[in-house]
């Protein structure tokens, strides 16, 4: 019985060690060429339905399912949201302010105006920031379905 | 029998390998069965204050960043800094993102710290660790299976599962169909 309780720590403690070593989520990163956000933002069309590889630092985290996270783009103000299946990929809070290297398909996610707005209010009250309907213009979201991640730590 | 005297070793023994995790996923699915009503993870302070930015070169990322954290009292340590835009700028601090609005001098926080427990136990039930432990839990949920099926053929006669078991186990099989027949 001792030896069965030995087996099970030793087998809990390689466990959590193997965790906290990785920065890897869901299915890691393997396409090699980075695509800008500009590029993705600038000509959503070209890319929708296609797996990309984008950097940038992560400037937002669901916080609370993990389940998105906004990325900055290449040009200052610019940022993409990566959507992952809620509970497949859980992106931790402490990711925010780090560096990030994404693997996603480009999608499209059409809403009518109003639709928008609450979506956009929706994820501003959930931030507890300000949000001006004004400031939604476009009724297309282009934003990515992540695939896997690696985030520096 | 000889099988029921082994079906109740086999019974008690996983009974009591499984206490300590059982109680853990028991505490993590309530807490999570609750998720739009909470974080069951992070405990989240959202709070805007007021800063002096006078004297102080607003394009100077760095300069801004150290004297709003001094002004602030945070002490964590820095993660990041992204300018967003000629008048916002963030900051990253470790369980911390600060949000500067240079142009009304205030600053949103949204400070975040683990709940203690519950974010281990979250941990572990949601399988954010993935790897090993994803085959660990596979073999606590059958482990629990087995459970489940030892504990109903403990008792024979009137209080076992020919008795008035039969009756209990279609009742708990029952329920969750209803509630199928209702939502779905």
């Amino acid at each position: 019985m001792n030896k069965i309780v030995l087996f099970i720590a030793v087998l809990f403690l390689f466990s959590t060690q193997v965790q906290a070593k990785t920065d890897v989520y869901g299915k890691g990163v393997s396409i090699a060429e980075k695509t800008p956000v500009s590029a993705i933002l600038d000509d959503p069309d070209a890319y929708i339905g296609k797996p990309v590889r984008v950097e940038g630092m992560i400037l937002e985290v669901c916080s609370k399912r993990g389940c998105w996270v906004y990325l900055a783009g290449d040009r200052q103000g610019e940022k993409i949201q990566v959507k992952v299946v809620d509970g497949e990929i859980v992106f931790p809070m402490s990711a925010s302010g780090r560096m990030a290297v994404v693997e996603g398909v480009v999608e499209e996610l059409k809403m009518s105006r109003q639709e928008m707005i609450k979506y956009m209010q929706h994820l501003a009250e959930e931030k507890g920031q300000p949000f001006d309907p004004a400031t939604v213009k476009d009724e297309r979201m282009i934003r990515l379905k992540g695939i896997g991640a690696q985030i520096e730590g | 029998m000889k099988w029921r005297k082994f079906n109740i070793a086999i019974h008690r023994d996983l009974g009591y390998l499984c206490f300590g995790l059982t109680i853990l996923y028991v505490i993590s699915g309530i807490a999570v069965n609750h998720i739009q009503d909470w974080n069951p993870t992070y405990a989240l302070e959202k709070r805007v204050d007021a800063i002096d930015l006078g004297g102080l070169d607003l394009f100077d990322d760095r300069a801004v960043t150290t004297a709003v954290l001094a002004q602030l009292g945070e002490s964590g340590e820095l993660k990041n800094i992204y300018r967003q835009d000629a008048s916002i700028l963030k900051i990253f601090v470790v369980d911390n993102n600060l949000t500067v609005d240079l142009d009304n001098a205030r600053v949103f926080q949204e400070k975040s710290n683990k709940r203690p427990l519950l974010y281990e136990a979250n941990f572990l039930h949601l399988n954010h660790a993935k790897k090993l432990w994803t085959w660990f839990a596979d073999l606590y949920a059958f482990c629990l299976g087995v459970l489940a099926a030892s504990g109903i053929l403990i008792l024979k006669g009137r209080k076992g599962l020919a008795g008035r078991g039969k009756w209990l186990v279609g009742a708990g099989l029952v329920i969750p169909l209803f509630f199928l027949w209702l939502y779905c």
